[in-house]
């Protein structure tokens, strides 16, 4: 029995030396990307690569301020803003509707929103230019706003649906009963208690709205850029400006990871109902 | 019962926003790619299905689609050989798992666009970290973005890189779920651990892997991101992708016709990827009930 104990405590700690020694190798990107944002490019650009330097916020200072990145961060901030006080709201409301249907209505519903989740977005990005041209509306806030609300909904739908599914019908009956209509029951019984489920659809869809990249290259221009079109044109090529770009990478990252913090007990529920990349 | 009556009302603001963005403008692709339309000339001329007919007869268009599907099915294997070894690890392993989840995750969660720029940071030639090391130790490196073969695998890296603590979480969950007793009752009967992994473990994963890579091989025909910014298709062609190459001809060539098309066609795959995962669920449904 003593043995026994031995061999699984050696198991273990094995088990933690492998897995801590693969998540540092898997995290070396991301720890280099940190280094080069405060050193020096005299010492970023050397063979061996230097790990022990002088280092310096500089970069950090310059990328927000001389590179306007700050301009680009209220631009994101905008947008992920926008897109989250639309999209939470509309999309709780359908899955409300949803969740309170008989099943075999709602499911052919559920699973056609699946598949417009699927929908390859470069099919939408056509399309979505052409028009924006049309109608003069590209490299302005609402238009980027409204394509992303309509790419997060499936994501948020889903997500609100399996919140509202836990609450139990009952206290829809004992609310109608008590002579509330559906929108009084919605409002006053069901919604407070769906709150974790809203700050999670909210935290997704900021997540969502702040990381995306391919309707934000198309749809805006000079004035409405936001960070990933940014550090994506501007973090590309030229190796000279390494330090200021890999700080404004880092800089991009960091609120990601505390919103992160925040939600990693929702994390498993929120990636396998559709993954944050939308 | 008389409640919910009016439920539908609730569907309408969400429906009828999905509707206007998502809807009409996919009609509107369908109706454009039946037009030879070069953005900014005023000449718009009708070709019916010309451009289906140019594309599906052009050498690049299938090049495009294989350099998909190998992208797609070589990052699916590795992120499930990856994930499903670091799930299991995270569920023998007793203490500081959360931590480990946490610090596994970060590649998943940051902005793919900055995940992307810290691979390229490693991969340059000459100036990033692995040609920094090779070169100090007189090793002298391939180009890795610059020739064909290399930039392919870099690719499938980077994607990997990304996703795989996306698969490694959804078969953690699903590891949660097993059932214990089964799993003790093999155990009794002497069975090994490759057994019990491989008759009682992998069996009842299979929904959630089907499901997983169905997922993610729908994904890479979505994948933009991580190949426009490490190597925006190149060299030459040999990282494009039919995403990529659909953004070329819309936004670079301007032939939002033509690129309208492949946009269609794309289509087309995925809902043909997505019917052979639902019957494939199904009927793994319908077997074990």
């Amino acid at each position: 029995m003593k043995k026994r104990q031995t061999t699984r405590a050696r198991n273990q700690t094995l088990l933690f030396i492998g897995l801590a020694i693969f998540t540092f190798m898997n995290l070396i990107p991301l720890i280099w990307a940190a280094l080069t944002s405060v050193k020096n490019p005299a010492d970023a650009f050397t063979v061996p690569p230097t790990i022990l330097f002088h280092p310096t916020i500089e970069y950090h200072r310059q990328v927000w301020f001389d590179r306007d990145f700050v301009r680009y961060l209220f631009n994101s901030l905008i947008v992920s803003a926008g897109t989250v006080l639309i999209s939470v709201p509309i999309g709780s409301l359908a899955a409300y509707g949803l969740s309170r249907m008989p099943q075999r209505r709602a499911s052919p519903i559920l699973f056609g929103l699946f598949t417009i989740r699927m929908f390859p977005h470069m099919l939408l990005a056509i399309p979505f230019f052409v028009m924006g041209s049309f109608l003069n509306m590209i490299d302005t806030y609402p238009l980027l706003i409204l394509a992303l609300v309509a790419i997060n909904q499936p994501f948020t739908i889903w997500l609100m649906y399996s919140f509202f599914l836990d609450i139990p019908r009952d206290l829809d009956e004992a609310a109608a009963i008590d002579g509330c209509n559906l929108w009084q029951t919605f409002r006053i019984v069901i919604l407070p208690l769906a709150r974790p489920g809203l700050t999670v659809a909210a935290l997704f869809s900021l997540l969502l709205s702040y990381n995306e990249f391919l309707f934000a290259l198309v749809l805006t221009g000079i004035r409405t850029k936001t960070l990933p079109v940014a550090i994506a044109s501007f973090g590309g090529e030229d190796v000279s400006d390494w330090s200021i770009s890999a700080a404004g990478a880092i800089g991009i990252m960091l609120p990601i990871v505390l919103v992160m913090i925040f939600v990693q007990r929702h994390l498993v529920r929120g990636l396998t109902i559709g993954a944050v990349k939308g | 019962m008389r409640w919910q009556r009016g439920l539908w009302l609730f569907l309408a603001p969400s429906f009828g926003l999905m509707t206007l963005v998502l809807l009409w403008p996919l009609g509107y692709a369908a109706y454009l790619s039946a037009f030879d339309y070069h953005l900014g000339s005023p000449e718009v001329q009708f070709v019916g299905l010309a451009n289906y007919a140019q594309l599906l007869g052009e050498a690049r268009f299938w090049q495009s689609l294989w350099t998909t599907l190998l992208i797609g099915f070589g990052s699916v294997a590795v992120e499930f050989a990856l994930g499903f070894a670091l799930a299991l690890a995270l569920y023998r392993l007793t203490f500081s798992v959360r931590a480990f989840m946490i610090l596994l995750f970060l590649p998943h969660i940051i902005t793919p666009v900055v995940a992307t720029l810290f691979l390229k940071w490693i991969l340059t030639s000459n100036w990033g970290l692995i040609d920094a090391t090779l070169l100090t130790f007189n090793v002298s490196p391939p180009d890795w973005l610059g020739n064909p073969v290399w930039a392919k695998i870099c690719v499938v890296l980077a994607d990997a890189w990304i996703f795989t603590p996306f698969v490694m979480l959804v078969l953690y969950a699903a590891l949660q779920t097993l059932d214990q007793a089964q799993i003790e009752a093999a155990k009794i009967d002497g069975a090994g651990g490759w057994r019990i992994l491989r008759h009682i473990v992998l069996p009842s994963m299979v929904p959630v892997i089907v499901f997983t890579v169905s997922v993610r091989l729908m994904d890479v025909f979505r994948f933009f991101d991580t190949i426009y910014v490490l190597t925006g298709g190149g060299p030459g062609t040999a990282t494009e992708t039919i995403t990529i190459y659909t953004y070329q001809l819309g936004f670079q060539l301007l032939q939002v016709g033509k690129a309208s098309a492949l946009g269609i066609i794309t289509l087309v795959i995925v809902a043909a990827i997505i019917a052979t995962f639902s019957s494939i669920l199904h009927r793994g449904y319908g077997r074990s009930a």
